[in-house]
Order: structure tokens, then sequence, then C-alpha cells
């Protein structure tokens, strides 16, 4: 305690020597320690940032073309991450025939965008193969697009529980033909 | 007629209670801080639902700039040191004392690797103000490897624990981040975090 009770002696004449308070203010301290306080406060870093784990396939030359697992196309979905924000889908058919033909579309990140089209996608596989996990995602950003766009993309893969994906280059030819038809670079 | 006077209290407020509390919490902070980083360049970085936290040390950094320069950076001490040893002797400079004393300092460089002694012999204020250039993405150096990939190897090399971490602006374009993952997996790393911000999932 900041006050001490020191028992006054009454009486009794004698010489007394003067008394000092032994009350010590202490509001200039508490100023100084909640200064202190403010500036650990705001020097702190307190929410620690999180990280999104990227496992990338080991790249392995001896690698022959014969052991690529194959997928069958029609599982897939393929998202070309453009310029502007801009996400370009389309499904390449199994098998490319004179008849075949390609639907794409381009969508932008938001929840209405791109969330809707991995749903639907998700929903034509359940259809097809009985098993919506069966969604094999591409992702191919080209080089003008943002980074967050790949972390947005990314994203929604864990959000609508899409488990088998990929980040890839665009090297297919359907990819050139999207690129060069949206007017985007390649390279 | 007599006026009714209140019984006056004394305003002395005793504070010692309210100078514990405020020692107390300044204890805890004391205790809890961990400074920021200085930071080279301001960095936004992207959020995501990620909840994975950034481990605490054995941390590689690359921080990827707005405008596409990457920065790189370990956190801790004992294998900068390895890592400048190394520098020092596959590309033949000489670091004198006050040279790897400052780089022990610096959490995080990138520049051309044979420009380093000029950038440590800096006075610290003018090495925190220094524009650098970023690191070399695609030169080819000692050994026909680029000075990316040797920093990563040779860091590994005196760490093997160290974990990758890239800490890119949201507007950094891919290719950047692509020079950088292709750098990284020559390396034999496939394996990454890229540092967001929380953000809630909306379903």
């Amino acid at each position: 305690m900041a006050e001490m009770n020191i028992p006054e002696k009454k009486g009794k004449g004698g010489k007394r020597s003067k008394k000092m308070s032994t009350r010590v203010d202490l509001t200039p301290m508490v100023d100084l320690g909640f200064l202190l306080i403010t500036f650990f406060m705001l020097a702190t870093t307190m929410n620690k940032p999180k990280t999104m784990e990227i496992n990338k396939p080991v790249e392995d030359e001896k690698k022959d073309e014969k052991e690529v697992p194959k997928i069958k196309l029609s599982k897939t979905l393929n998202l070309m991450l453009g310029d502007n924000n801009k996400v370009y889908w389309y499904v390449a058919p199994d098998e490319v025939t004179s008849s075949a033909s390609v639907e794409m579309d381009s969508v932008d990140y938001s929840s209405n965008g791109v969330r809707q089209v991995i749903k639907r996608r998700q929903k034509e596989v359940q259809e097809q193969w009985g098993n919506k996990e069966e969604l094999f995602v591409m992702i191919k950003p080209l080089p003008g697009s943002k980074l967050k766009n790949t972390v947005d993309v990314l994203d929604e893969m864990t959000i609508n529980g899409v488990t088998k994906y990929a980040i890839l280059p665009p090297r297919d030819q359907i990819d050139s033909l999207v690129a060069i038809q949206v007017g985007q670079k390649r390279k | 007629m007599p006026k009714v006077k209140a019984a006056r209290k004394s305003t002395n407020i005793d504070m010692t209670a309210m100078c514990d509390v405020a020692f107390l919490l300044l204890t805890f902070f004391i205790l809890t801080t961990k400074f920021k980083p200085q930071e080279v360049v301001e960095i936004d970085i992207p959020s995501s639902t990620a909840q994975f936290p950034l481990p605490d040390r054995n941390v590689m950094k690359f921080d990827i700039s707005k405008d596409g320069k990457v920065y790189f950076g370990v956190d801790d001490q004992p294998t900068r040191m390895a890592l400048l040893d190394r520098i020092s002797e596959e590309y033949k400079i000489d670091f004198n004392e006050d040279q790897r004393k400052a780089f022990k300092t610096q959490e995080l460089w990138g520049m051309d690797l044979t420009k380093l002694p000029e950038f440590l012999s800096m006075d610290p204020f003018a090495r925190s103000t220094f524009k650098q250039s970023g690191l070399l993405l695609d030169t080819v150096a000692v050994g026909g490897q680029h000075q990316v990939e040797n920093l990563i190897t040779w860091a590994r090399y005196a760490n093997p624990d160290l974990r990758i971490a890239i800490k890119g602006d949201k507007n950094t374009e891919y290719k950047t981040f692509d020079y950088l993952i292709q750098a990284l997996q020559r390396c034999n790393v496939n394996k990454f975090n890229i540092i967001t911000s929380e953000r809630r999932a909306t379903k």
C-alpha cells in the first residue's frame, strides 16, 4: 500500500521531528505504465499470419509419357486465370473429333462466378460418374494473372471440397486457342 | 438557516491497485511481444481461408513485391552466417568483420550477390532506405546455376529443417511467382507455403 499508518504520538510534549507524509503519488507511475503498455500493444504482432500449403508433384525428367496418369477429360474442369480478374473455364472433350465443341466462358472470382462453375461441374461429374470427388480441376494461371487470383482459386478448391486439383502451365492446345481467343498473353 | 453541507470526501484515490494492473499488463505485453521484422517493401498479402499458422522458426522467406522484385531472408542467424560463408567461398567475395555483422542482422535483402559487399558496408540507416534491386531470377552464375537456386540450395544445406514461405503481394503478376516456383522445383523443393491473411469462408 502506498500509505503507511504511522501511529501518531499524542501529547507528551517533547520535541517532535516534522513528520513527512509517506504517501507517494502514484499517478505518474500509472501514466508511465499505460504509456508503455500502449507501445507494446502497438508494436506486438498478435495474430500470426496463416499460410497456404502448396505441394507440387516431383518433377522427374526420366518419366515417360506413358507413365503419366491418364484422366478422362470429361472428368476435368479447366480454369485459366487471366488478367483483369477473369477466369476462363472450359471442359475439354474426351476425343477431338470434327464435331466436338468446347464450352467456354469467362467468370469472375466472386461466389457467383467461379464457385458456381465448380459446383455445376461437380454436379455433372456426380451424375456421370456417381461421385463428385472424381472431378479433377486443372488450374492454369496465365502470366498476366495476379497472385491473389491463384490464391483465390485454391481457396475455392477448399471451400467446395475439390480434392483433386493441380496447378499446371497452360501448355495444352486448347489453352493456346482459348488464350488467343480472349487476347491473353501466354508467355 | 444553516446550510446542509454534504460531507466532503477526499478526492485522493488510491492509485496502487491501478498501478498494479498497469504493470501486470505491461509485463504480459513485454513477454509476449515479438517485434515486426523490418520490411524492405510494403507487401499487401492476399487473404484466404487457410488455417495453417506460419512456423516460428526455421523459415526461409521470399518476399515478392508488387512490381515483381524478389527478396530473400532466413530467420536464424547461424544459418545466415553459414550461407554468407558459402557465398563468399563460391563467388570469391571477401567479407570483412563489419560486413559480416551487418549481414547477421539483415532480415531481408534482394540484389545481385556480387553487389552484397557494397550494400553491407553502408551504415544501417542508409541500408534500410536503400532501394534494393531484387534477386536476379534468371541469370546464369557459378556452375551454370542461377543465384536464387544457389541461395535455396546453400541455405537448405546449412539448415535442412528450413521451410519455405512465400509472401507475395496480391497484385504481383503470376509470372514472377512462377519463376520462383520453378527455381524451387529445380532445387527439389516441392512443398512450400504462401503467406496469407485470414478470411472467413463465405458459403
